[in-house]
């Protein structure tokens, strides 16, 4: 009688120990999935989001300049690269004080966004450049363009203008064997180091130019007004 | 059909031997739903709220909040027990973020239902304070592990880890990120501490084991695979034990379905990651099978 109480308590512990002994992946139904506009009601999330893309559409649907082609990023050069980095050379070209050899470089990872075939409205210059990165000027050392070739040959190429990467070495223009300081135009998040870009730790001089690169390139898109497509490569690796 | 027999004779096997037929038939019978749990995900959304334009070069008509709350939604009707996770780099991308600084963001991912998420990289982007600010707004929490944030205006806003029960099933979820230097401007993560996400992972899934989950998710932000030796979700596989499942993003990589890696225990770990922008969702289905006695969490696809 009493051995027969004790096997009903030991069953009832085991089930309360019931545990998960094997985890089973359905295979079938786990898939990654599109999410796809069904053109379907409004929902809820819409009526979230109405407000809010009702001030910024006020804002950013302006249409500021025409791409008869789409301009796509790439490596070692693209389209993309090519119009930023020479938007970005564009922008300073011309002002006081920046006299000498002057190339601009970028980061292909700092472009978040293809510029569409057709209108090209200010929201599109915010998806290409979302951060708030500064123009600056950086002063180099001449003997900083082999780090930078290598750090270009390594990366597999980045957006660069009033440059070209040739057997290994950078060619900056206008550089001659008398040349001691090179200026590049980039943003100050890269010569912070940002994207390990840490040649810019020899820099010289550093001026800033209180301009957002974004707003320099819409400044350039605007004057433009068709946007210069090209497909020039100038890394060779 | 063929599974269903398997199980029942290896249930046989390892629980017959003192055991009723009332006590196991739990187990052969209709499977209960409580042992299942399916597990949507995302990962660097980067802000984009609204689908891609119809004239896109690449994502025509993809994405977008609201239809992904329809999917969501409708699955949550089919399913008893949905788990909604985000690996990070939520900020960041469109102007919906530049605007109003990943207010937006937190509360639609809050109306979604989002259970845990991490923090990548860009979400330092409106600097610590504009995170906390925003933050505000989520009614879910953040899962940190390898930034220590001590010192900085995000103590106190991040958990190490979380323990959420869905059905009959205790989930344990820790998050690891990326090493933000050079990445993110030093100003915006000022003091944070970065730990060794291998070391925090394997001591993370230990604590979590011990404290009887039955499944342990590592969301990560520190990338799918790169040709370097940097620490990767592949690498964090291999190197670690007790992880199940990572949810994986920062490379924006798009995978069909979860990859399988074998983990330093020779044991199943899977890695998903499903691109970014919201383009797709992540679905992982998962049952559970209860034995009596043994516990041994061990991953099996089918």
């Amino acid at each position: 009688m009493i051995k027969h109480i004790i096997l009903i308590a030991v069953g009832a512990g085991l089930l309360a120990c019931s545990s998960v002994d094997k985890i089973i992946l359905n295979s079938s139904s786990s898939a990654n999935v599109d999410v796809v506009n069904h053109d379907g009601e409004a929902n809820t999330i819409d009526s979230i989001v109405a407000p809010y893309k009702e001030e910024l559409n006020a804002e950013m649907n302006a249409v500021i300049a025409y791409a008869e082609r789409p301009f796509e990023r790439g490596r070692p050069g693209g389209s993309l690269n090519n119009w930023a980095a020479d938007a970005l050379l564009s922008s300073q070209i011309g002002k006081a004080k920046l006299s000498g050899p002057v190339f601009s470089l970028l980061n292909v990872g700092g472009l978040r966004n293809s510029i569409n075939e057709g209108d090209v409205t200010l929201g599109d210059m915010f998806k290409l450049m979302p951060f708030d990165n500064e123009v600056v000027w950086v002063e180099m050392p001449v003997e900083s363009l082999e780090d930078i070739a290598a750090y270009l040959t390594a990366s597999g190429g980045e957006p660069i203008s009033g440059a070209e990467l040739k057997n290994g070495k950078l060619m900056v223009d206008g550089v001659n064997e008398d040349t001691k300081t090179v200026w590049i135009l980039t943003s100050n998040y890269l010569m912070n180091g940002g994207d390990n870009m840490n040649f810019f730790q020899q820099k010289m001089s550093v001026t800033h130019t209180d301009e957002l690169l974004r707003d320099a390139f819409v400044r350039v898109a605007k004057e433009q007004k068709l946007l210069l497509w090209s497909d020039e490569i100038r890394i060779h690796i | 059909m063929e599974r269903r027999r398997f199980l029942r004779n290896s249930v046989v096997v390892s629980g017959g031997l003192i055991l009723s037929p009332n006590l196991l038939s739990q187990s052969w019978g209709k499977r209960d739903p409580k042992n299942k749990l399916t597990i949507l995900h995302t990962n660097d959304t980067h802000s984009n709220i609204d689908p891609f334009p119809e004239n896109h070069s690449k994502y025509p008509g993809k994405g977008g909040v609201a239809r992904r709350y329809e999917m969501i939604q409708k699955i949550r009707s089919e399913e008893e027990n949905v788990l909604l996770l985000d690996a990070g780099d939520i900020f960041q991308g469109t102007p919906y973020f530049n605007k109003f600084g990943g207010v937006l963001e937190m509360k639609l991912m809050s109306k979604l239902g989002y259970d845990v998420a991490t923090m990548g990289n860009h979400d330092f982007d409106g600097g610590m304070d504009g995170f906390v600010k925003a933050k505000q707004y989520a009614n879910f929490p953040f899962v940190c592990s390898n930034y220590d944030f001590k010192n900085t205006p995000i103590d106190g806003h991040t958990e190490e880890v979380k323990i959420i029960k869905k059905g009959n099933v205790k989930i344990g979820i820790f998050g690891v990120g990326v090493e933000l230097k050079g990445l993110v401007p030093d100003t915006k993560f000022g003091e944070t501490v970065y730990l060794d996400p291998i070391e925090i992972a394997n001591e993370r899934a230990e604590k979590l084991k011990k404290k009887g989950c039955d499944l342990i998710i590592c969301l990560s932000h520190l990338g799918y695979e790169y040709d370097s030796e940097k620490v990767s979700d592949r690498v964090l596989a291999q190197k670690t034990s007790n992880i199940h499942l990572i949810i994986g993003g920062h490379t924006h990589t798009f995978l069909e379905k979860p990859t399988e890696e074998v983990n330093a225990n020779g044991e199943t770990v899977l890695i998903n990651q499903v691109g970014w922008a919201g383009i797709q969702l992540g679905r992982i289905d998962f049952e559970f099978d209860t034995r009596l006695f043994s516990k041994k969490d061990v991953l099996v696809v089918q």
